[in-house]
């Protein structure tokens, strides 16, 4: 008796958050698995079950760049921001003054807002009036203020740079805390055992770590792939959809062409991406030694 | 080979010295303990003898060859650490192969030093474990296995048994003396546990506060204390100590009855610390009357707590008395077992 109520209970406590959750992330993705699979022409729904929304969108010869760029976006992004995030984890995590000051400094760029951090960069990387373009050339580096945006090959570099510049300081605070929390004895037995500074990151520090950092490597990977006021706000996809990667090309044709067929598509597309990310970091962390704890 | 020489080892951290001054001989294959209470500057000394710390002051020399500059890794040193300091993610076998293959000895060489260091620790068994899936004795086995495979000149030991339960750590202790014994490599050894001392070792050192106390073999710190710090850390239950004065080579105390025979050496009238072990109470014989405030038989012997001139004494005898709570007992002390210490620097007095 006591018990039956109890299990009533907790799933009267639980309640809301399921309905929220159904409200507010499976109703809407529901929605738009379904629309992937309807065909709609001018704003009225003309059949369900049509693969025409994702032949339109292979046939398009935009999508190869946007593939191509939002690798670039996610990959390069990801790999260099871990890599990055990791040097400096490493430094931090120094006792010294100077990085007991730095590791609060560091979350600056962290706590501004994707706009503002968007707005700054655009107009320093600006062609003709930006701060950056103009100390190189008067350092006599280049002959004029480069475009570091207008360029096409140069552009999506600039908002990996960017990108690294904003997420990479959480990543390497959450590096730090994981290096810093290493055993000290088995980094001074490794130095008993012969082991130089190399040996001691490679064969003691990262598979120490390994779990923080497969964890930081997947969430990086997963706030990347959703960010889009940074590229949107910067280049709105530009010049000529040469920094078009799949967040923004998705918001494109959803909210400015309409082409809602097309767009719940392209977000069908960048589910599937996610969620076998997020399916092999859990695959990761289960054969992971690290999943059993140091014990 | 493996002597070790420490001389006028400092160490600061600050304006804060915490070692002042040690010096230590270890002979070739000796196995030497230091010991002392919390904070004494022990594991700091076997640290820098390690080369995880550096000195302020002083030379610390293995075969006659200065190693105070040199990286750990280069005074052929072999350390085991109070929690092991395994590396969980390599199996055991990997984690005792770590060194070698740094230094990048042969595979097969690899393969045949772990196997015998494995048979000696009987870890064949295991080799293929992860860490985490071994119990804290094998675990420490492991830690030896990785400095045995080795084959350095000197063993540290950094209180390798304190994670261990009351059981293993007596088991273990045995075995760490039959592996000193079969290997013949010199050790050094730090514990605050004094029967560890005891038990293991050829030389005790015992420190306090970053001096050295005293440096002898067990049973001759047991016997000759030189100070009343040593007297009282060394020996389980603790040695007695009562305020007396001699009086015509009698040990008088302050409610004027006489406890025993004080040493030789000690002036008329001059006030001292009288200290006797608990055993070397006789019971029944003595002109010393005591009144029992405690019994505590432990089977192999009885444990009496009786007062003696407003002093807890305990006084432990194999034979079965009968006495109880309330009752007196007539006490002397055995011939030659009254210790005499300064009440003031607390150093040994009178002859020996």
């Amino acid at each position: 008796m006591n018990r039956r109520s109890d299990t009533w209970l907790a799933y009267f406590m639980i309640l809301p958050v399921v309905a929220a959750v159904l409200a507010f992330v499976i109703g809407p993705t529901w929605d738009v698995g379904t629309l992937s699979l309807t065909s709609v022409v001018m704003g009225q729904e003309r059949g369900f079950g049509t693969l025409s929304n994702f032949r339109a969108l292979f046939a398009d010869p935009v999508f190869p760049t946007v593939v191509k760029n939002t690798a670039i976006w996610i990959l390069g992004g990801t790999i260099l921001c871990v890599m990055t995030g990791l040097a400096v984890g490493m430094f931090l995590a120094i006792d010294s003054k100077m990085t007991m000051g730095l590791r609060a400094i560091i979350l600056l760029p962290w706590v501004l807002p994707d706009v503002v951090t968007a707005m700054a960069w655009k107009w320093m990387l600006h062609g003709q009036v930006g701060v950056i373009g103009d100390y190189i050339s008067r350092m006599g580096l280049t002959d004029g203020a480069i475009s570091f945006l207008g360029n096409p090959d140069l552009v999506m570099w600039m908002l990996v740079i960017v990108l690294i510049w904003r997420k990479m300081p959480l990543v390497a605070l959450i590096l730090c805390a994981a290096i810093r929390s290493v055993p000290s004895e088995q980094l001074e037995a490794a130095r008993m055992d012969g082991a130089n500074g190399w040996h001691r990151f490679r064969f003691v520090v990262v598979p120490n770590i390994a779990f923080s950092l497969t964890a930081v490597t997947v969430i990086s990977m997963i706030w990347i792939t959703a960010e889009f006021t940074l590229p949107w706000v910067m280049t709105g996809g530009g010049p000529a959809n040469s920094s078009q990667i799949m967040s923004t090309y998705i918001y494109q044709q959803s909210f400015q062409f309409f082409n809602w067929g097309v767009g719940s598509a392209m977000s069908v597309v960048n589910l599937v991406f996610l969620m076998t990310v997020v399916g092999l970091y859990l695959y990761i962390n289960r054969r992971s030694w690290a999943a059993g704890g140091n014990s | 080979m493996g002597s070790v020489t420490l001389r006028n080892i400092r160490k600061s951290y600050g304006p804060v010295e915490v070692l002042h001054g040690i010096d230590l001989d270890v002979a070739d294959g000796e196995f030497v303990v230091l010991v002392g209470p919390s904070g004494c500057g022990k594991s700091t000394l076997l640290r820098s003898l390690a080369g995880l710390e550096t000195i302020s002051a002083g030379d610390i020399s293995i075969d006659d060859k200065v190693i105070n500059g040199l990286e750990p890794k280069n005074r052929d040193i072999a350390m085991v650490f109070q929690n092991y300091a395994l590396y969980p993610h390599m199996k055991v076998r990997e984690n005792m192969a770590f060194s070698l293959k740094l230094n990048k000895v042969p595979k097969d060489e690899i393969e045949s030093k772990v196997a015998k260091a494995a048979e000696i620790l009987s870890l064949t068994a295991m080799l293929d474990r992860y860490p985490k899936q071994l119990s804290g004795g094998q675990r420490q086995r492991v830690a030896m296995g990785r400095a045995i495979v080795r084959d350095p000149k000197v063993f540290l030991f950094d209180e390798p048994l304190s994670n261990l339960d009351a059981k293993l750590r007596v088991q273990m202790r045995s075995e760490i003396k039959e592996l000193h014994q079969r290997l013949g490599t010199t050790i050094v050894y730090v514990t605050h546990d004094q029967i560890e001392a005891m038990t293991m070792a050829d030389k005790i050192v015992v420190m306090k506060d970053g001096h050295v106390e005293q440096i002898g073999a067990p049973l001759d710190l047991y016997d000759t204390p030189a100070n009343l710090f040593v007297a009282g850390f060394i020996g389980s239950p603790s040695m007695n100590f009562m305020s007396c004065t001699a009086q015509g080579g009698k040990a008088v105390l302050s409610n004027g009855q006489v406890l025993g025979a004080a040493p030789a050496g000690l002036g008329e009238g001059q006030a001292f610390t009288a200290g006797v072990r608990p055993e070397h109470f006789v019971i029944g014989s003595g002109a010393l009357d005591a009144p029992v405030t405690l019994v505590e038989p432990t089977g192999a012997e009885i444990q009496f707590t009786v007062d003696i001139a407003g002093d807890h004494v305990l006084i432990t005898t194999r034979d079965r008395v009968t006495a109880r709570l309330g009752d007196t007992l007539n006490l002397s002390v055995e011939p030659g077992k009254l210790h005499a210490f300064d009440p003031e620097t607390g150093a040994r007095l009178g002859g020996v």
